[in-house]
């Protein structure tokens, strides 16, 4: 039964991704990382450009994958499709012209990556001025409703669980919630 | 659009439509109001936009996390950079003597010949790896390792390869390098006369160079003059001068 126990196994891995299940995301993102930072200091690039390309790479897996627009067949295809949206980027910002004043030409001598056609992969999934605008805007929203909502919704926890967890009846609970939504939606607004 | 004009009991349907939570006779309903009603679609959008938001800025900020653990773990391991946060005499002084250590040991330990070697070799910096290439995909998984440092993972992957095509001068020539860059010159030798052979290789002029310095390591001054005479290199002209 070796067969079925491979297809639950990958099923566990979509589901835990979509979970937002730490242990998972973290083992995926450190077994990643290392050809990814090869990559990109092989080619120009510094370690932080590394972290940040890979960061955004990895973000568009995950939203994709939550988005059923990629359905991993195997971990190595999720392998395989971060590098490819990590080179994607990569080839982007060494194109940008802002990047091509802040280094000398001899350094771009070594520069190597062929561009391939992109295979269909959604790698701007999270390029929208209005969702930028909301993960800013979340970054300024105060400790008390960021754990609240973190709770809800990265989290996803059953509400009745949080009510506990903040001694408050569902009623307030919910209420707060909503409260924090408005911030949130008010303080992105005016971004 | 005002921000205020959706309630929380609005707020509410929407979140429960958005994620499927709508009982089939609400979801009916709430469907005929999309259908009929200017604003719902907009606020359905908005609401959708920013629970993507926060949870991808939830996750991003988990990612720093993830990173932090990844780089604490690195400057675990690489045991050359310490960090020295207060100003630490003992550290220092203890530094200070392990560089004066070192440093007696580079001027009046190694034979010249070695000084040569460590002054000059530096790894081939490999060839690009690219995704796609599906028959050559062994050869770049080895070339990650290789560039990585990880010359024993990389050797492994590419003697593998070697023994379906054990003339190709490329896979010796790789081979060689990552076993002289792991101190390994003598098996390096083998590997790169092995590449260096055939006239034309794309990487000859390399593979000599390399050879040279292999041989220098050894202590073959003349063999080592040999190669570096057959290879065009700035440096192996550099090397040359100061052995002759």
């Amino acid at each position: 039964m070796r067969k079925a126990y491979q297809t639950d196994h990958k099923l566990q891995v979509i589901s835990a991704i979509k979970a937002n299940d730490s242990e998972t995301l973290n083992s995926i993102y450190r077994s990643n990382y290392p050809k990814i930072e090869a990559l990109i200091l092989k080619n120009s690039g510094t370690k932080e450009h590394a972290k940040d390309v890979y960061q955004e790479a990895f973000l568009a897996l995950w939203q994709n994958i939550k988005q059923n627009k990629f359905i991993p067949k195997s971990e190595s295809s999720i392998h395989g499709y971060l590098y490819t949206i990590a080179k994607n980027k990569w080839m982007d910002v060494l194109r940008s012209q802002g990047f091509k004043k802040t280094i000398v030409a001899s350094q771009l001598h070594h520069f190597e990556i062929k561009d391939e056609e992109n295979n269909g992969i959604d790698d701007d999934i999270l390029k929208d001025k209005r969702l930028e605008d909301v993960m800013l805007a979340f970054k300024d929203l105060g400790d008390a409703c960021k754990r609240l909502l973190r709770k809800f919704y990265f989290e996803k926890k059953p509400m009745n669980l949080i009510a506990e967890e903040l001694a408050l009846d569902s009623a307030s609970t919910r209420n707060k919630k909503y409260r924090c939504m408005q911030k949130l939606r008010q303080i992105a607004l005016n971004k | 659009m005002d921000i205020n004009d959706i309630s929380q009991e609005e707020f509410e349907k929407i979140e429960a439509y958005i994620n499927g939570q709508l009982s089939n006779e609400d979801l009916l309903e709430f469907e005929n109001r999309l259908k009929n009603e200017n604003h719902l679609a907009t606020k359905v959008e908005d609401i959708k936009i920013v629970l993507t938001g926060l949870e991808t800025q939830t996750m991003k900020e988990q990612l720093d996390e993830f990173h932090n653990e990844l780089s604490s773990n690195q400057d675990k391991t690489v045991v050359n950079q310490p960090k020295v946060r207060r100003f630490n005499w003992k550290r220092i002084a203890v530094a200070a003597i392990l560089i004066i250590g070192l440093g007696s040991f580079w001027l009046f330990g190694g034979s010249s010949n070695e000084r040569l070697y460590a002054k000059y070799f530096t790894p081939d910096p490999g060839l690009p790896t690219t995704m796609g290439s599906n028959d050559n995909y062994e050869f770049y998984e080895a070339m990650v390792d290789y560039k990585q440092g990880d010359y024993k993972g990389a050797i492994s992957k590419w003697e593998s390869l070697r023994n379906l095509k054990p003339q190709s001068d490329t896979l010796n020539y790789f081979i060689g390098v990552a076993h002289l860059a792991s101190k390994n010159e003598k098996i390096a030798i083998s590997f790169l006369e092995d590449a260096s052979k055939n006239p034309e290789f794309a990487l000859k002029n390399d593979a000599h160079y390399y050879l040279g310095l292999a041989y220098l390591k050894a202590g073959n001054t003349k063999q080592a003059k040999v190669n570096l005479k057959k290879s065009s290199s700035e440096n192996s002209k550099e090397i040359l001068a100061k052995i002759e």
